[in-house]
């Protein structure tokens, strides 16, 4: 029955900033609009970290990294599943990395976050 | 009002519960949601489990129309997933709120979702069992056609996230059916039930010269790779690439392959690029776009004494073809547009692009003039295939209006 009642409070959701969406509570959980996130329910005991987003920098490092691994992985059988999965797993970092790059070349801060509090005083927008 | 329906599949070690509800949403339909609970081992097979799903339907459905798009990583889906969604009008943007690492994109006609999220062996996982993420056993079909099918049946899902950046699966997200579902991935043609469930269906075909070309742009800046590191991870995803990726595009409805040009001899830069649209005959809904004639064989160079262009020059190709013993249309263009006359001039002399007026299509090539491969054939047919994608989601909308509706009112 938990699963249900969570089920139900995703009904109102991020989005539309709809003035019809009952704004009973105030508070400042994320599990409100985001129930998935919220970790009973999968009532299953795993509790989940909610994961954050790794600096362009650290995946950098993850593909210099991977690089090497996968020059040892084919020194012995370049042929061997452990050599092409580790070629792979590079191919996939330096895309993760690229659109990383993508990510941050086109985000302004002070866009993004007044694309989230377009109410607040810095946001404000004057006409003439 | 509802109408409830209960299936029950076998029962083995897995087990996975499905459970609809209704819900409303702001556009106003009635929407149903399903949640999957699947209990597996960390990095296990997909082994399907027991599965009840309780269906909920309400009157007035309107079903999401699903494409497919197909392509190895790195051949520019993203891009082309940009340029289809701005053809719908707004922007698709990350789900608000949602994890940062959420690879999927929506707007307020179109969500996009990465296949990745349907891996069934996470980073850790492949490597033990020596497996790319290109192999078959390191996708989880079965969920993926469950959760396509739901959202193609007016179902919302939880669907897993797959994290590229540290490799592993995320908790899942909601995705609500939306008007238009895109399914960009590595295998959205490989499965026959997925294929089956695709109202049209694109694969981007990039030729290993111009693939090799595009990922020393993408990674040589990127610290530890050399040419031989992109050379190496090219090749050793090849076999995989060829066995389980390439296969795929003899059934999709539209192949966009991108060569190097022929304009100027020995290129193997990669800068100017020819590109050919391969468009199947007698898909439902697509009529094939053509130059000057339907059905005749056409070469055509744009620049000459109305257009002047610059170096290395335009030139077209249109005909008919075969493709996979597919009667195809097929157009190429071989060049790049340097100025805007020479975008207009080609727009002008194309038929049945879909577009809704004049210049539409160069109008969405200058509006993201700084995406790769706007000022080539890449973009244009990209942007085609977008109004071609337009025009059969509104013929199937009133197709849908027109028929009977088969009403299930109690």
């Amino acid at each position: 029955m938990a699963t249900v009642a969570g089920l139900n409070l995703s009904t109102p959701r991020v989005f539309s900033r709809a003035t019809d969406s009952p704004k009973v509570q105030p508070m400042k959980s994320p599990f409100l609009n985001n129930p998935w996130k919220m970790p009973t329910r999968f009532g299953n005991g795993r509790v989940y970290m909610q994961p954050l987003r790794a600096a362009p920098d650290s995946i950098s490092e993850k593909v210099e990294k991977s690089i090497k691994e996968a020059e040892q992985a084919c020194e012995g059988d370049p042929a061997s599943g452990e050599c092409v999965a580790a070629w792979d797993e590079v191919e996939e970092l330096s895309a993760a990395a690229s659109h990383a790059r993508d990510r941050k070349k086109d985000s302004d801060p002070l866009e993004t976050y007044c694309k989230d509090n377009p109410e607040t005083d810095e946001c404000r927008t004057y006409e003439d | 009002m509802a109408v409830c329906t209960i299936h029950t599949s076998t029962q083995s070690l897995n087990s996975r519960c499905s459970l609809y509800t209704p819900t409303k949403t702001h556009l106003g339909f009635n929407q149903r949601q399903v949640v999957f609970y699947s209990k597996r081992g960390s990095s296990s097979s997909s082994k399907r489990g027991s599965s009840s799903v309780i269906t909920c339907s309400a009157g007035g459905d309107s079903q999401t129309i699903v494409i497919g798009l197909a392509a190895d990583s790195g051949c520019g889906k993203s891009t082309f997933m940009r340029r289809l969604t701005s053809v719908f009008g707004g922007a698709a943007e990350p789900p608000k709120g949602g994890n940062p690492d959420s690879n999927t994109l929506i707007s307020d006609t179109t969500t996009v979702i990465c296949l990745d999220d349907y891996h069934s062996l996470d980073r850790t996982g492949r490597k033990v069992n020596g497996v790319t993420a290109l192999d078959p056993r390191a996708n989880n079909f079965d969920l993926m056609y469950e959760q396509v099918k739901a959202i193609k049946d007016g179902v919302a899902v939880d669907k897993p996230i797959y994290n590229h950046v540290t490799g592993l699966l995320d908790p899942p997200e909601l995705i609500k059916p939306p008007k238009i579902l895109v399914i960009e991935g590595l295998h959205p043609m490989y499965d026959e039930r997925v294929r089956d469930l695709l109202d049209f269906s694109i694969y981007l075909d990039i030729s290993n010269e111009v693939k090799f070309a595009w990922k020393i742009q993408r990674d040589m800046a990127e610290r530890g790779h050399s040419l031989e590191s992109i050379k190496a991870s090219i090749e050793a995803r090849k076999p995989d690439f060829d066995a389980y990726i390439d296969p795929q595009k003899q059934y999709a409805d539209t192949v966009i392959e991108v060569l190097p040009t022929q304009l100027i001899p020995d290129d193997n830069e990669g800068k100017v690029l020819r590109v050919k649209l391969i468009m199947k005959e007698g898909v439902k809904h697509f009529s094939p776009v053509y130059l000057f004639d339907e059905g005749s064989t056409i070469s055509w160079i744009p620049c000459g004494r109305k257009l002047t262009c610059s170096y290395p020059g335009i030139k077209f190709a249109y005909g008919p073809d075969t493709y996979f013993d597919h009667e195809v249309s097929v157009l190429e263009m071989d060049g790049q547009f340097d100025r805007l006359d020479e975008l207009i001039y080609v727009e002008s002399h194309l038929s049945n692009i879909s577009t809704k007026f004049y210049g539409e299509v160069t109008q969405q090539m200058l509006k993201h003039a700084d995406f790769p491969g706007s000022n080539n054939g890449t973009g244009l047919f990209q942007t085609i295939v977008g109004l071609k994608i337009r025009d059969l989601f509104e013929q199937l909308i009133a197709t849908k209006q027109a028929a009977p509706v088969e009403a299930t009112k109690a």
